[in-house]
């Protein structure tokens, strides 16, 4: 009994990293644009197709897809940037929307154009169980906990001390003071969606051993997934994402195994509503940021 | 020019009547000029013409982006399913129900959605649609679940002794456009009233509105649940339409499909939304002719859409519309 509780919530963190790495970048962007992307499952799901083509067509091995699968999206993800999202900079929040939908509408169903939209099979990554202080893990879990802690290490850095970072954190208090300054926002812009994308297509690579399939719509629940999280986190805020990536990760493993498994899509948004009926400007903010 | 050229200008005639007519008629004789796969088409346009028109007084009125409208929508077609299936009433019995139900649970969901700005307002009203997803897929007892609703009747009206119902595809989109020319004079009459410029103050500055003795809270309240009313009354006619009401009537697509024709006909202007229902519900039908690419197109429209018509059709329609007024 409380074995299966301890593993559910071992399981729920794992899910929680996945969720965090896609988070944390869409988080960033809205940082510096304002606008939420419903683009962003969609990189998780170029990253994992570009991973697939490499295992499957080229016959590479996994840590070779890993680098194609994030590179592929990193070119689309540049061009991306520079015809949409660089536009995008002090639009409304509604012209957000459509134009993030739009992009992602095409990735989408380009992907299912070209491969067909099919359920594919994922055959690389290290899936043999280990055993560590008697909890039994796939090794590509123990791979995701490390890489997310990696990666959310490097991003606290990043955006503490490098000059990319502080221009984000520049951009996102005050995008006209920073033209004053002379800062070239777009490019701000640009780099951090671009970050961003790499980020959600890296999570989604890691993630395909342990998913197996692999289909042009995933990327679109990912999204649903990672929306309630950034809200919950406050906006822009990349440690409260961590966190509410966690939370939400742990919550959807016991719903799936103690409610049921056709709720555990539903739990991100209803723990959003109730969140955000008690705290409405996220869990960790005091007050409203945008 | 001097004061005393006194020229006569050759003066234009106001054809604004004319084609007001036109229109009209158009619309009256539209199932006879095309074909059935036309009229088809037309009452889909027609269906999700009344949630765009609730969500225009929100988004294009109020200015509240909320993508809630896909679950009033639904809550409104499995309303009027539940009825027509259960206890057969006649379908001006469903289409209220359908209204009051969702309008009525706009006001426990808008409490806690309206306290929030911005972003997240704009994603608990997404929440809304997903929850509603879910309730419709589990709740098996009343909504048999993934299965969905079928066998929904065709609308059927009892006036006294006089009873009939509405059968072929040409007598339904009289009634959906009776429905939709009803939705369309409702909209105008609340943005034309006290209460519209009222909802545009909040729009402009709701501290100013709200310093100037306008309840905004209450407004907001109110103008949120008016507009899931028609979403619930759109998703009547949906459902006797289709016959058929799935989980799937919740859909973000749903939501976005009416934000993109609010925002693509012109937001603030009812003319807007009934031109935007017409132009992109035939988009998407239009598109049909090639399957494969047909999402990629579209999602390319949204793109055109966002950077090349940044007020959606609104500039263009109101320039046509005085150009042909004539010279005063």
């Amino acid at each position: 009994m409380f074995s299966t509780l301890l593993e559910q919530v071992v399981n729920g963190i794992v899910t929680g990293s996945v969720y965090a790495i896609v988070a944390v970048g869409m988080t960033m962007i809205f940082g510096v644009l304002r606008a939420i992307n419903f683009a962003h499952g969609e990189y998780y799901m170029l990253g994992t197709f570009g991973a697939w083509f490499a295992t499957d067509y080229l016959g590479l091995s996994y840590e070779a897809s890993i680098v194609v699968g994030v590179l592929s999206t990193v070119v689309v993800a540049y061009v991306v940037g520079q015809l949409v999202m660089r536009r995008m900079v002090g639009a409304p929040a509604e012209s957000g929307v459509l134009a993030t939908l739009g992009v992602a509408l095409i990735l989408q169903n380009t992907v299912i154009f070209v491969f067909g939209g099919g359920y594919k099979f994922f055959s690389g990554g290290y899936i043999e169980p280990v055993s560590i202080l008697g909890f039994t893990l796939a090794e590509q879990r123990i791979i995701i906990l490390v890489v997310c802690l990696l990666v959310f290490v490097g991003l606290e850095l990043m955006v503490t001390y490098s000059r990319l970072g502080m221009a984000m954190r520049a951009v996102s208090q005050n995008v006209e003071c920073c033209g004053v300054v002379g800062i070239d926002v777009p490019q701000v812009v640009l780099r951090t969606f671009v970050l961003g994308a790499a980020l959600a297509a890296l999570s989604g690579v890691l993630t395909a051993p342990v998913n197996v399939s692999v289909y042009g719509g995933m990327g679109e629940l990912i999204t649903f997934k990672t929306l309630p999280i950034i809200i919950m986190g406050g906006l822009g805020n990349v440690r409260g994402t961590f966190v509410a990536a966690m939370i939400l990760g742990i919550a959807e493993s016991l719903v799936a195994t103690y409610i049921g498994l056709q709720y555990r899509d539903t739990v991100g948004f209803a723990t959003l509503i109730l969140m955000l009926m008690w705290r409405p400007h996220g869990l960790f903010s005091t007050q409203a940021r945008f | 020019m001097s004061l005393t050229d006194t020229a006569p200008q050759a003066r234009r005639r106001d054809l604004r009547i004319p084609l007001a007519a036109i229109l009209v008629v158009a619309a009256l004789a539209a199932p006879f000029i095309g074909t059935r796969y036309v009229t088809h088409s037309l009452i889909i346009a027609l269906i999700f013409m009344l949630p765009a028109h609730g969500l225009n007084l929100l988004v294009g009125y109020t200015g509240l982006l909320s993508l809630a409208q896909a679950a009033f929508f639904g809550i409104g077609a499995y309303t009027a399913g539940l009825l027509a299936v259960h206890y057969d009433t006649p379908f001006y019995v469903n289409l209220l129900a359908a209204g009051l139900v969702s309008g009525l649970l706009a006001l426990p969901l808008g409490i806690p959605a309206l306290r929030l700005r911005a972003t997240s307002f704009v994603m608990c009203t997404l929440g809304f649609v997903i929850i509603g997803q879910a309730i419709a897929k589990n709740w098996i007892s009343v909504t048999r679940g993934d299965m969905g609703l079928s066998g929904i009747p065709k609308p059927y009206f009892e006036l006294g002794p006089l009873s009939f119902t509405v059968t072929g595809t040409t007598s339904f989109y009289y009634l959906a456009l009776a429905v939709a020319a009803l939705g369309t004079l409702a909209a105008w009459a609340i943005v034309r009233s006290p209460a519209g410029r009222n909802m545009v103050a909040i729009r402009e500055n709701e501290t100013l509105a709200e310093s100037l003795g306008v309840p905004t809270w209450r407004y907001k309240l109110i103008v949120f649940m008016i507009s899931a009313a028609f979403a619930g009354v759109g998703g009547s006619l949906y459902a006797h339409y289709l016959t058929v009401v799935s989980p799937l009537t919740f859909q973000m697509y749903y939501s976005t499909t009416m934000l993109i024709i609010v925002l693509g006909g012109g937001a603030g202007m009812i003319s807007g939304t009934v031109f935007g229902s017409l132009l992109f519900v035939g988009l998407t039908e239009a598109l049909r002719v090639a399957p494969e690419v047909r999402m990629i197109a579209y999602g390319f429209c949204l793109l055109v859409l966002v950077f090349w018509f940044k007020k959606g059709f609104a500039p263009l329609i109101n320039r046509f519309w005085n150009a042909i007024g004539g010279s005063k």
